[in-house]
């Protein structure tokens, strides 16, 4: 399905924002500029404060200073949860078309796009891990978001159910032109979707790395290796300085 | 399943009746204490035909029928306020909780005081009696409605009667079901009493009057429509539950 207009890449940027739940400081102010049709990765440790960052993007936390924009708005943007967060007594087609506000319009379509046509019918109970981890990529897709928000999507599936999914998530970037900001915790998923790593560490940007490459990436790839390698190497190195 | 094993739940019912009848007709039990059962079906007979049994048979229906959309129908309106608004739990909750320990039966010298043995009286006792399992089960099953779905729903923009509908009235489904189920046995329950101390017509009552006469047969002849009423009633919910649950993999068709 060829991208229609509402489809581009939505810009997005920080300046100056940050995060505090009281006293707590949990992001200090930032500036971070995603083009358009962008590729993002932010990694880190739990409690790092990279749900926040993407929480802050996509309007669902304000900022305690700075400003936050996205273009096109909070409705461009779409979100994929960790866990799939299908509505058990909807069937797949009904999960999906909560998407689109309920419309079933562009619903074949969206499972089409993640490979689940036959599944229309069914009830998310029916469905493995990593189908209903699909389901809920699709009804994020059906609204054709300018921007779509990943928060660890994949971190409940077995490995190599996420190398399918991992592939998918690329093949529909490339396809639809979305700007894409993914969370994870592993440095090997980051590196080979993204074209930019953001390490956060302690609410601060910790590294900010482009990542080359010719897609789809092999891991053996010396940009890959040298991507992982740096990504970790800081991880590490802020390790031995504790 | 198979032919036996559809037919297994039977099997102790018609092996206790048989030997019933057995006993009766050997002498054994005295007809005066407890009659045959060839005995309670000529009773029903009987009374089908001078057109008693239909006619307690739908009065108490009826009663039971009313007292349930009544209280039921209160119990589920109060169960979404309170489970949707805290202001509204707030102001309830804690009255309709220290209400809930009254047994409702104790009512009963009060209900007659205030109105007499008429149907209002009847059907007050029933409403009070479903009230309870249907408010509590349904709050409890608005609250437990899993948290990470409303928020999802709340993100993928929909309104609060979208979330109501399709989020938190569905989650809560399960739960309502097993409310109803509950009332349903407490209704029967007390509409037994009610026409029991205070009634002129209707099953209970029916029953009454056969004491008074020594017809012992139709004594047990309410006991058994009694145990039928409500047997037909738990079937008719579970087959209700069954269909509006199909998405639950636990009341899946086997």
């Amino acid at each position: 399905m060829p991208p229609s207009e509402g489809a581009r890449g939505a810009a997005v940027r920080l300046e100056g924002a940050g995060k505090a739940f009281g006293a707590t400081r949990v992001l200090h102010p930032m500036d971070l500029a995603i083009p358009a049709g962008g590729f993002l990765a932010i990694v880190g440790r739990s409690g790092c404060g990279k749900s926040t960052l993407l929480r802050l993007i996509l309007g669902l936390e304000t900022p305690t200073e700075g400003t936050v924009s996205v273009e096109g708005g909070a409705d461009a943007a779409r979100l994929v949860f960790q866990e799939p967060r299908l509505l058990p007594w909807a069937s797949v087609a009904e999960n999906v078309a909560v998407g689109a506000h309920g419309s079933m319009d562009g619903v074949a379509a969206a499972l089409d796009a993640v490979a689940l046509p036959d599944k229309a019918d069914r009830w998310p109970a029916q469905l493995s891990g990593g189908q209903r981890q699909r389901v809920a990529l699709a009804r994020a897709l059906v609204g054709q978001p300018r921007l779509l928000a990943l928060d660890e999507p994949l971190g409940a599936l077995d490995a190599l159910t996420r190398l399918d999914m991992q592939a998918l998530i690329e093949r529909v970037w490339v396809e639809r032109g979305f700007t894409a900001i993914l969370v994870t915790h592993d440095v090997a998923e980051a590196v080979a979707l993204a074209d930019r790593v953001l390490l956060i560490e302690d609410g601060r940007i910790g590294l900010d790395l482009a990542v080359e490459g010719a897609r789809p990436r092999h891991p053996e790839d010396p940009a890959q290796v040298a991507a992982r390698a740096a990504v970790l190497d800081a991880i590490m190195a802020r390790e031995g300085a504790h | 399943m198979t032919r036996v094993e559809r037919l297994l739940p039977l099997g102790v019912p018609v092996a206790l009746i048989a030997l019933w009848q057995a006993a009766s007709s050997a002498g054994l039990i005295p007809p005066n204490i407890l009659p045959a059962p060839w005995d309670v079906v000529q009773a029903a007979w009987r009374l089908i035909q001078n057109g008693e049994l239909p006619k307690n048979l739908g009065i108490s229906f009826a009663r039971a029928m009313g007292g349930l959309v009544i209280g039921g129908g209160l119990g589920f309106a109060l169960g979404l306020m309170n489970g949707v608004s805290r202001l509204s739990e707030a102001a309830t909750d804690s009255t309709l909780q220290m209400l809930r320990t009254i047994p409702h039966l104790a009512l009963i010298p009060l209900v007659i005081l205030w109105f007499g043995i008429g149907e209002t009286a009847r059907l007050f006792l029933v409403a009070l009696g479903v009230f309870f399992p249907v408010y509590l089960n349904t709050l409890h099953g608005i609250r437990s409605v899993d948290p990470q779905l409303i928020e999802m729903g709340r993100v993928y923009g929909m309104t609060n009667g979208q979330l109501f509908r399709r989020v938190l009235l569905p989650g809560a489904l399960p739960s309502i079901f097993v409310g109803l189920r509950y009332a349903l046995g407490i209704m029967w329950l007390t509409l037994i009493v009610a026409e029991t101390i205070a009634a002129n017509s209707g099953i209970g009552h029916m029953a009454m009057k056969a004491r008074e006469f020594l017809q012992v047969d139709v004594v047990v002849l309410s006991i058994v429509i009694y145990a039928i009423l409500g047997k037909l009633a738990d079937s008719v919910t579970r087959a209700m539950e069954r269909r509006a649950l199909k998405w639950n993999p636990a009341y899946a068709a086997v």
